[in-house]
Parts: structure tokens; C-alpha cells; sequence
């Protein structure tokens, strides 16, 4: 299979490596947290090596805090840029986050007040990882469950000026659209249409939570549960929007079977057909 | 309008502790909803590291049991905080951490045991290292033995205690909970834990093996490493012993001092 082709692949979990190598399942690639394998030895880089030999890889991080104010994790970027030359990526992904500050790390995807401040330091620093790795990443939209009153922009037109500023990609997350629509009460359909297709590299799907405050709902992104309907219709949405793109699904705690997986990857790939079948 | 540095700095301050207020006029929700919504972070902050720990310490998380090892991270996380995008390094202080709580008390093995632990997840993820050449000993002068210096594998590492520490370990792997009662003043433990072939396993050593390779370890020369064998009365064969370092893998090299 080409391995830039739009496909689906699924977020590999260790819980999953032995059956997945043993089995090898027919998927278009696969994607791995990056910090998972920085260690220089072990079982997991080997697990890597084999899953490689035989998939188109991503390696999608979650801890390098690209929006942080500190100064960039040197360390951190020196491990990603070893992995990314061990194992030849097709894709580098971050998130549009921080998580720690004067040293002290919180270790989530915390988010970002949308400022022009903001902005700029965040492009500044996507300019970095991207200059060190010699290649452009992509930034994922994360989930949130507050928003800064000093705000100056939407969180979409941050994120499509992110990419301008910095020539970075988009991973773009429909379950974080789904959830972030419901948290904070507006119209998903105005944040997809703000992002410009062209952008747009790899999607994740992913099931999420509900947690109740008071009155109100508010979504969780868990990545515990199935995609849920609302998210699969949005997923539609954004494949007309930006044409048929690489989709992953992501399941990272109450892991269920590998079949279960692939179930979902399947669904997937039937939804990446019916465009491609639309766009001839 | 806060700069980026001061607003995060508020956010991590108040999830960290436990203080809302300091953060409360950034976020856009009123009162309890904005308490509420930092209450999630605050949450998944805590989680996250206790996940981890539990991983990486299953002993002591069997030993002191589930509620009580939750509170013990929170408490540990307090003093230790990740400093790293990697939650995977967490653990490194547990022990010290523990031996500051529990010291001296009837707890005071517990310290012990998380070192145990520790040593096994480093050997987990440590680098290869190559077989050790004895080929390249043809070329020692015998006169200069003395002042060879040994590389010591990095997947391997010496554990010691006054405890019998090892026992405590296997008698709580996963299973049905251990009805064996470990008497803690039934023996000391020295263990070279190492990694081979993706299995960690434990190799019990006598006093002066654990003294040799202890000064190896501390890249004293062979000579010192020797002397410190035999300062104990058990008895001891240089030759023997290293036979079983070379065979085991736990040295990978060796160098001549340049200086005597």
C-alpha cells in the first residue's frame, strides 16, 4: 500500500503488541505515543523495529509542552529527533498544548489561552521541533474544559493561523471538535469550515466520557469508549471538508480487544471509500 | 491581560495546591463552575501519576494497598513532581521518599523494596551493551591485573537491604494474594538484578561478591574492588567470581588504568 495514502490505521497500545505482531492485521499504518519509546533499550524498541518492518509508522507525541512558557525541553526534542531517525516516520505529530511551567511538569494536554502573545511563541516554538527534525510536524487540536477569559481570537482561528505562521500541519481530532463544541457551546460546523483543507494531514477519531457539574454536561475525552454518532456524523462532515485523509482511531484506557480496533478501523476505511468514490 | 508565563504559572499553582482562587479570575465560567472545571485538570493531574507509579511499583502498591498507595503518591508527587514530558521517570525518588516516611518504624523495609523495583524498571529500558571480549585480557600485562577497570552493563544493577527484599518481591507477584509470612529479620538480601533477553532476573551474591562489584560498579580499579571483597570472612574466589560476571554478561569491558 502507498504508504501516503488516506487509510486507516489504529493507535497501538502495548497491551496489544503481541497479538498485533502475531496476527498482523491488513491496516494502513499504525500510531504510537512517542515518549512510550524513547528509552534506549528494552522490549518496547524492539516491538517498535518490528511493528515498522511491516507498517507505515506515526509517532504521535504528548509530552514536549510546545506551548509551555519554560524553555523548550531540549532533552525531550533530542529523544524525539533520535526516534524519529531510528524509525523513519511517515508522520510527527504534537498537540496544541502545555504542560509544565517553571520546570514542573503536570503531564496533560492543558490548554492555551488564544492570544496574539500566545500565538506567536507557540509558531516560534513549532519552528524549532520543526527545524531540529528537519521536517514538518503536525499539531493536534486538543480537548478542554475551560477557556481564558482574555482570549483574543476562537480557538479555530488560532490554530489555522498556527499553521500559517509556522508551516506546521493539522492533525485534526473530531471527538476534541465534538467535545470542545459541547463544552463550550458553539457550532462545530464554524470551526471546520475555518480550517483550511490543505492543512489537514491525518484525523483521530476517539470515543469520550460525560461528567456532570451541577446542571451542566461536560464531555471527557477519555479515549475509553467507542466513537460515538455524533462524532462519526462530524467525521463525515470534515471528510467533505477536507477530502479524504488519513484517519486513526484512538483508544487508550479500558483497552478493548484488537478486533474491536479494527472493527472501528474498518468503519473507518468504508467512510474514507464513499469520499474518494465522491471525489472521482 | 496576564502574560502567557504568569497565567500558566496561576494554573499550575492552583492545581498543584489545591488553590482556586489564584486562577479563578482567568478562567471564563463564574464561581463554582470555574472551581468545577479546574477540579477535571486537578483530577487528571493526579491520576496520571498515580497510574504510573502503580505501574512501576506493584509491590508496594500490593504491600500498603490501593487507597493508601493512592494517597502516598499524592503525598510524593507533592515533594516530587514530574520534571519530564516522560512520565516514565517518576519513580527514581520513590525510595528515598519512602525511606523519609517510614524510617526506623516497622515500615522501614518498605524503602527497600521500592529500590528493588526501581532497579528492575531501569534495567527494563537500559541500552545493549556488547558481549564482553575476554580475547582483549590476552593483551593485559599480568603485572597490571590490579588496575584493570570493568565496564558494568547498563541493564544490570546491585540491590541491597537488611531485609529479605527479594522474598518479599516474588512472594508478591500477581496472583491470588501471598499467605506467606516473610519474617523481616530472616536474612539480609544482595542481588545483581539484571536484564537478558528482554527477562529480568535476580542473581543472589554473597557478601564479597556484592563488595567486588559494588567498587567495580564505582569504577574502582580491580585491585581495590579486590581488597574490599576481602574484608569480609566469608570465603572468596576472585577468579570464580568473575568467571560468573563474564558469563552472566554483567561486565562488557575492560580498560587498564593509565595512571598507578
Amino acid at each position: 500500500m502507498d504508504a501516503q495514502a488516506p487509510c486507516s490505521g489504529i493507535g497501538l497500545r502495548s497491551q496489544h503488541h503481541a497479538e498485533f505482531l502475531e496476527r498482523r492485521p491488513a491496516l494502513g499504518w499504525v500510531e504510537v505515543h512517542s515518549e512510550n519509546f524513547f528509552a534506549r533499550g528494552g522490549v518496547q524498541r524492539d516491538v517498535l523495529a518490528a511493528v515498522r518492518a511491516h507498517y507505515p509508522l506515526s509517532l504521535h507525541g504528548v509530552g514536549l509542552s510546545i506551548g509551555s512558557t519554560d524553555p523548550l525541553n531540549r532533552s525531550h526534542l533530542a529523544q524525539l529527533a533520535r526516534l524519529e531517525r531510528d524509525f523513519n516516520p511517515i508522520l510527527v505529530s504534537e498537540h496544541l498544548a502545555w504542560g509544565s511551567v517553571d520546570g514542573r511538569y503536570m503531564n496533560d494536554l492543558l490548554p492555551l489561552p488564544y492570544t496574539a502573545e500566545a500565538l506567536r511563541h507557540t509558531a516560534a516554538r513549532v519552528g524549532v521541533v520543526q527545524d531540529t527534525l528537519g521536517r514538518q510536524i503536525l499539531i493536534e487540536n486538543v480537548s478542554s474544559y475551560l477557556e481564558f477569559k482574555d482570549s483574543e481570537m476562537a480557538e479555530w482561528e488560532f490554530l489555522a493561523a498556527l499553521a500559517a505562521e509556522s508551516g506546521c500541519a493539522i492533525l485534526f481530532d473530531v471527538n476534541n471538535l465534538h467535545v470542545n463544541a459541547i463544552n463550550h457551546g458553539f457550532d462545530p460546523s464554524v470551526y471546520l469550515n475555518s480550517i483550511p483543507p490543505h492543512a489537514v494531514r491525518e484525523i483521530h477519531l476517539a470515543g469520550h466520557g460525560v461528567e456532570r457539574l451541577g446542571t451542566r454536561k461536560l464531555l471527557i475525552d477519555t479515549h475509553a469508549a467507542p466513537v460515538c454518532s455524533a462524532v462519526w456524523e462530524l467525521y463525515g462532515a470534515a471528510l467533505e471538508r477536507f477530502g479524504p485523509v488519513r484517519t486513526l482511531i484512538e483508544w487508550d484506557a479500558d483497552l478493548p480487544a484488537l478486533d474491536v480496533l479494527i472493527a472501528e478501523a474498518k468503519k473507518i476505511e468504508q467512510a474514507l471509500q464513499v469520499r474518494r468514490a465522491d471525489a472521482a | 491581560m496576564p502574560t502567557l508565563r504568569k497565567l500558566q504559572r496561576r494554573f499550575a499553582a492552583a492545581l498543584f495546591a489545591d488553590a482556586d482562587e489564584s486562577v479563578s479570575e482567568d478562567v471564563r465560567a463564574d464561581g463554582s463552575d470555574a472551581r468545577a472545571r479546574l477540579g477535571i485538570y486537578r483530577k487528571q493531574l493526579h491520576a496520571a501519576f498515580a497510574r504510573t507509579l502503580a505501574l512501576e511499583f506493584p509491590v508496594i502498591e500490593r504491600l500498603v494497598g490501593g487507597e493508601y498507595f493512592q494517597r502516598l503518591g499524592r503525598d510524593f508527587q507533592a515533594v516530587h513532581p514530574s520534571r519530564a514530558g516522560d512520565l516514565h521517570h517518576i519513580g527514581a525518588p520513590f525510595g528515598a521518599f519512602l525511606k523519609q516516611r517510614f524510617g526506623g518504624g516497622p515500615y522501614d523495609y518498605l524503602a527497600d523494596v521500592a529500590e528493588l523495583e526501581w532497579a528492575l524498571q531501569e534495567c527494563m529500558v537500559a541500552p545493549e551493551a556488547p558481549v564482553f571480549d575476554l580475547h582483549a585480557l590476552q593483551s593485559v600485562d599480568p603485572a597490571r591485573y590490579a588496575d584493570l577497570h570493568f565496564e558494568f552493563h547498563p541493564a544490570c544493577r546491585l540491590v541491597s537491604s537488611r531485609y529479605p527484599t527479594l522474598d518479599i518481591w516474588r512472594a508478591n507477584q500477581a496472583g491470588p494474594a501471598a499467605n506467606e509470612i516473610i519474617d523481616l529479620a530472616s536474612g539480609e538480601t544482595r542481588v545483581l538484578v539484571q536484564r537478558c533477553a528482554q527477562v529480568v532476573d535476580f542473581h543472589v551474591l554473597s557478601v564479597p561478591e556484592f563488595a567486588l562489584l559494588e567498587k567495580i560498579v564505582q569504577d574502582f580499579c580491580l585491585g581495590a574492588a579486590f581488597e574490599a571483597a576481602q574484608k569480609n570472612d566469608a570465603p572468596f574466589d576472585l577468579g570464580a567470581t568473575l568467571r560468573r560476571c563474564v558469563a552472566l554478561n554483567a561486565v562488557t569491558a575492560a580498560r587498564v588504568s593509565t595512571t598507578r
